[in-house]
């Protein structure tokens, strides 16, 4: 699309890539989402670990976000370094509770299982594992149909 | 030639093709890990009992038995499906494998059956590429695995 226009010192909305590729080659200043500040983020972490079910989060991409920003342009964000370390709290505390549903899951067999909140980073961490898993014990569980047909389930 | 009631260790693809559940040439004997003593220990939270040494394969093994038309088959399927899910097994498997501490998982591992080991790889692949992609090496392109080994062509093979 279009973007601009472009005037010395004021600020504008470009595409993320486009705004990394310009700091890169150092033409201009980055500034953070309004969620990239720390106590916003204790906010968020402090609600992770409270909470049963997951935050939402300000943004479905808050890793990739972090990661970007913070590798590019530290130097455009105040206090990045307790950023960071906040983001991979809050990442670590929804992994773990990932995990915690998914083990209860497993114990209960349950048939389905809604979580909101999650973004395609996490899902994609856990994801492979968790079909995988899940796959094994349908076909265990076709084991206990006593009909012929499911008799030689292959491994 | 083999004597009627003569007992044989045979490999189970061949048990299968003289198993007929009509004609009843043989009957299978169950391995100890799948008889009775071995169920209840199961069911009494088995955490994590070294399935490798009586398997390895206890899981897909367990499952092909039930091929052979045996009175116990009902227990010995519930018994394979709770060891997967009604112990702490599938937990650890979960927490070692996507956990980050470089702690020394190879005494967990080493008591997994075969079908638990490819399970506890898929968990750690899912680590390893988000540690990847957090290093930032997910954006370097590198040779696919598949062209690695193709020969370099010299210029005198190709013009003929």
């Amino acid at each position: 699309g279009d973007l601009g226009p472009f005037n010395p010192g004021l600020p504008v909305e470009v595409p993320v890539w486009l705004a990394i590729n310009l700091k890169q080659r150092q033409k201009c200043r980055l500034i953070p989402p309004e969620w990239m500040d720390v106590e916003k983020l204790e906010e968020i972490r402090d609600q992770e670990r409270k909470e049963d079910t997951f935050t939402p989060m300000p943004s479905p991409y808050y890793m990739e976000l972090t990661k970007l920003l913070l590798n590019y342009a530290s130097d455009n964000i105040p206090k990045a370094d307790e950023i960071r370390t906040l983001v991979k709290e809050t990442w670590d505390t929804r992994l773990a509770k990932l995990r915690l549903s998914a083990d209860s899951f497993v114990r209960q067999q349950e048939a389905h299982a809604k979580l909101d909140n999650l973004t395609l980073m996490e899902i994609n961490t856990t994801g492979t594992f968790l079909t995988q898993a899940l796959d094994h014990m349908y076909k265990l569980r076709t084991n206990l149909q006593p009909s012929e047909s499911t008799h030689s389930q292959d491994f | 030639s083999f004597m009627q009631g003569s007992k044989l260790e045979v490999p189970l693809w061949l048990a299968k093709g003289l198993h007929d559940s009509k004609r009843r040439i043989i009957s299978v004997e169950l391995p100890k890990i799948y008889k009775e003593a071995w169920r209840t220990v199961f069911s009494a939270d088995a955490n994590v009992v070294d399935l490798h040494k009586m398997g390895p394969y206890y899981y897909g093994f367990g499952s092909q038995l039930l091929n052979f038309d045996n009175p116990e088959n009902p227990e010995i399927a519930q018994t394979i499906l709770q060891a997967s899910h009604r112990t702490n097994r599938f937990r650890r498997i979960m927490d070692s494998s996507q956990n980050a501490y470089n702690e020394d998982t190879s005494a967990l591992v080493a008591r997994l059956d075969e079908l638990e080991r490819a399970l506890f790889q898929a968990g750690q692949k899912g680590l390893n590429d988000f540690q990847c992609w957090e290093k930032g090496q997910a954006s370097q392109i590198t040779a696919s695995s598949l062209v690695q080994n193709y020969g370099k062509r010299k210029f005198t093979d190709v013009d003929g």
